[in-house]
């Protein structure tokens, strides 16, 4: 065996074992946020965009390689003299010229109509306020005849809850940094710009959860900043709008809940809104987040147990096991399922738990007061409140109502 | 044994020291003439001890080989501005310590500058014994580097020439001469570009007396000064502008505004009645919904005759002021503008308008006509 070719042997293992990594990889089956598997009519259009483009972009990748590689190694230095150069072939120079631009203008065309499609406002049906911060979405909806009808303004975070089969329109935008919205398998990416509002079209096509994170880096945590959209059917989702619209219920008297009440308003109400709390003088507690955090907001409590994550969908409220079974319930008893909330067995505690005692452990947010000058000693996150025990069981028993 | 020069030093070296005892012995009040002497018979004596070492660099008339290897034979470099340059550099220093770091950074970069300068044109003198190779090399060298940046500061000064110019004359005579001076650019490229043949001098000589001219007015208008500027007065709640009334501030408002896109919304006024545009939403609304904590941009336009302002109710918010809580109303509003005028304001609302007794609202002081507002 000569010494080229052991070099060439050397070579083919690796290289034949990183081709079939790459061609392997595309085959994961849990893949939550897959662009190629569009679960609504908008990723749909880019779906159907971004198939030919790339089997095009594919093929002129494939003749340009072995082109180059055909006279890489043909004419590869034996030592031989230098051939004749020569300079100018019109007719070729304006064929290599024609041909991209031609397909160029083959791409561009259904490309613009797309962007148009996806652009287009006035079929919607429902609309949704999405606001990006660190680390976290929020989302409200407001006063509206669409979305079967919404009579108050509705706060939510973490999880968007969206009708399926409706064209929702997101009117994003953020209260401190750039930040990026995208759910892959219900439409591309959108930029959420402060004092800007910039619209994103979604629709799902059944009820289900659809995975994304932010796209646009943020900052310290923004690899924890992740969004679930679920799609509900038509009653779901008004059941759903009912339940966040529901007065208050304070816990029962002199219940474990109820002494976390009181701990949430004296520790927590400062930054979270529960809409309907009252303090001990009887008036309404509003929050102030202004005051003490940098974006000016914090999420709302209100229904924290009718979502299923926490802390900008960085962490699950469920357990394991009951989110996998939620996530693979079937979508006709999708909206019943997930309109049960969090319920006391599902509740995964102990990432509640690690969360009220020590937050910043859990997701790095420059919570050190001697990283805060640059803020004016306001908060980017939630800090450590140092909660014992003790606080933290009570406060769980009174999260854990807020259904 | 001494060269003639060294018997000059030795000659004045003497006299320094001879003055420096008498001046010591009869001035005996003031010793500095006498530190003064000594110090420059110690720098002659130097000298003297230098001249004889080199024997006056004087060359035997019968060292045929120094016809071509002594230094006097070779052909004497050019002079260098870039000690001066160095000089000058370190003169700054104590002046920027004294006035401004400013001066002290551009000092250190005078220094630097002439540094590199006076190191790589005292290396191409030695590259070789022909000397234009030596100065063809130090511009291979330098040019690459030299020629953007003085380009940049010739282009900076210009425009910062121009601009002074522009600030110095009156608004409707800097429109002329901003069009004067592009029209004249636009006539010379044209001429130069037409014919060809023009000479380098000429056209060197013609951007010469163009760049002197800007810089020459442009230095005058800096000393002159720049025009005065008009400040108007901004309306706010606490002046008590935002009613119907109508101030200087309203007399000078811009009726149009660049920001049309990505509003959060467009309220109009038409025929005495508000409503509401909003993106994404389908049809005119009097309830806009406002993200708490978030800075939204409100555009007001205004389609009736009269001059109309847009005003904000926030509620009521307690303000530190002074170390103490107040209760202030949340009150803002846009500067008064006639039909087919625009304005627009930023809104930062921080409590949920449930949490007010009163509503959020939008309104047109002198119309019967409000936009709900909703902060979730």
């Amino acid at each position: 065996m000569t010494t080229n070719q052991t070099r060439h042997r050397r070579w083919a293992l690796p290289l034949a074992g990183f081709g079939a990594l790459v061609v392997l990889s595309g085959c994961a089956k849990d893949a939550p946020q897959d662009t190629w598997q569009p679960a609504g009519d908008n990723a749909r259009k880019i779906d159907n965009l971004q198939q030919p483009v790339f089997m095009i972009a594919g093929l002129v990748l494939v003749i340009v390689a072995a082109v180059v590689g055909y006279c890489v190694f043909k004419f590869r230095d034996k030592g031989q003299a230098i051939p004749q150069q020569s300079h100018g072939k019109p007719a070729l120079e304006i064929a290599l010229t024609i041909i991209p631009a031609l397909i160029l203008v083959g791409i561009g065309i259904p490309t613009v109509n797309t962007l148009f499609k996806l652009a287009k406002t006035s079929d919607t049906q429902c609309v949704v306020n999405v606001t990006g911060q660190q680390w976290w979405w929020e989302y409200d909806y407001p006063v509206q005849d669409g979305c079967g009808g919404i009579s108050a303004p509705i706060v939510t975070s973490g999880q968007l809850v969206i009708p399926a089969g409706q064209k929702v329109l997101l009117r994003i935008s953020s209260r401190d940094v750039i930040h990026s919205y995208w759910i892959p398998k219900l439409n591309g990416k959108r930029d959420a710009v402060p004092g800007r509002v910039q619209t994103l079209r979604l629709q799902a096509d059944q009820p289900g959860i659809y995975a994304g994170q932010c796209t646009e880096f943020c900052g310290l945590s923004h690899a924890y900043m992740r969004m679930e959209a679920v799609s509900l059917d038509a009653a779901g989702f008004k059941s759903w709008v009912e339940n966040q619209l529901a007065p208050y219920e304070a816990p029962a008297a002199g219940s474990t809940a109820s002494q976390g009440e009181a701990l949430f308003v004296s520790q927590c109400s400062r930054c979270h809104q529960v809409n309907g709390i009252l303090g001990a003088d009887g008036t309404p507690v509003i929050s102030r987040p202004d005051k003490y955090v940098y974006s000016g907001a914090v999420p709302n409590l209100t229904n924290l147990m009718t979502r299923t994550t926490f802390a900008g969908a960085a962490y699950d409220l469920m357990t394991q096991d009951c989110k996998t079974a939620l996530w693979n319930t079937p979508s006709a008893q999708f909206s019943a399922k997930y309109l049960e909330g969090v319920s006391p067995e599902c509740l995964d505690t102990v990432q509640l738990r690690q969360w009220l005692r020590n937050a910043p452990a859990k997701k790095p947010m420059y919570a050190d007061p001697a990283k805060l000058v640059e803020t004016g000693g306001k908060y980017r996150g939630m800090p450590n409140l140092g909660l014992t025990e003790d606080q933290i069981d009570k406060l769980i028993s009174y999260l854990t109502e807020r259904k | 044994m001494f060269t003639t020069g060294s018997k000059l030093f030795i000659g004045a070296t003497t006299l320094a020291v001879v003055g420096a005892l008498i001046f010591g012995i009869t001035q005996s009040d003031s010793k500095l003439g006498t530190i003064g002497l000594v110090s420059a018979a110690i720098a002659l004596v130097f000298l003297m001890g230098i001249n004889f070492w080199v024997r006056d660099s004087n060359v035997s008339p019968t060292d045929t080989a120094a016809l071509t290897t002594a230094p006097a034979s070779h052909e004497a470099p050019p002079r260098s501005m870039w000690p001066m340059v160095a000089a000058l550099g370190v003169a700054l220093i104590p002046v920027g310590l004294v006035v401004g770091r400013a001066i002290t950074w551009m000092a250190v970069i005078v220094i630097l500058v002439a540094t590199v300068e006076w190191m790589v044109q005292s290396w191409s003198e030695r590259a070789s014994a022909d000397s234009a190779y030596n100065a063809s090399i130090r511009k291979r060298i330098m040019h690459p580097l030299e020629l953007p940046v003085l380009g940049a500061l010739g282009l900076g000064l210009i425009i910062f020439s121009f601009s002074r110019i522009m600030l110095r004359l009156p608004a409707a005579a800097g429109a002329i001469a901003f069009g004067a001076v592009a029209s004249i650019v636009l006539l010379f490229g044209s001429l130069l570009a037409a014919k060809r043949t023009v000479g380098r001098s000429v056209v060197g000589t013609l951007c010469t007396i163009g760049a002197v001219g800007i810089i020459g007015f442009g230095v005058t208008s800096a000393i002159a000064g720049g025009r005065e500027i008009v400040k108007h007065e901004i309306p706010s709640f606490a002046e008590g502008t935002c009613g119907t009334e109508h101030g200087e501030a309203d007399h000078n408002a811009s009726r149009a505004i660049a920001l049309k896109s990505n509003l959060a919304a467009t309220i109009v006024l038409q025929n005495g009645t508000l409503h509401a545009d909003v993106i994404g939403v389908i049809g005119a609304k009097t309830t806009i919904t406002l993200g708490r904590s978030t800075n939204s941009y409100i555009r007001f336009v205004n389609l009736d005759d009269d001059k109309h302002r847009l005003v904000a109710d926030l509620g009521v918010d307690e303000v530190n002021i002074n170390g103490t809580a107040t209760k202030v109303p949340q009150q803002s509003c846009t500067q008064a503008v006639g039909k087919d005028g625009a304005q627009f304001l930023v809104l930062r609302p921080t409590r949920p308008s449930f949490s007010s007794t009163t509503p959020f609202t939008l309104s047109v002081p002198g119309v019967d006509s409000t936009i709900t507002i909703e902060v979730p």
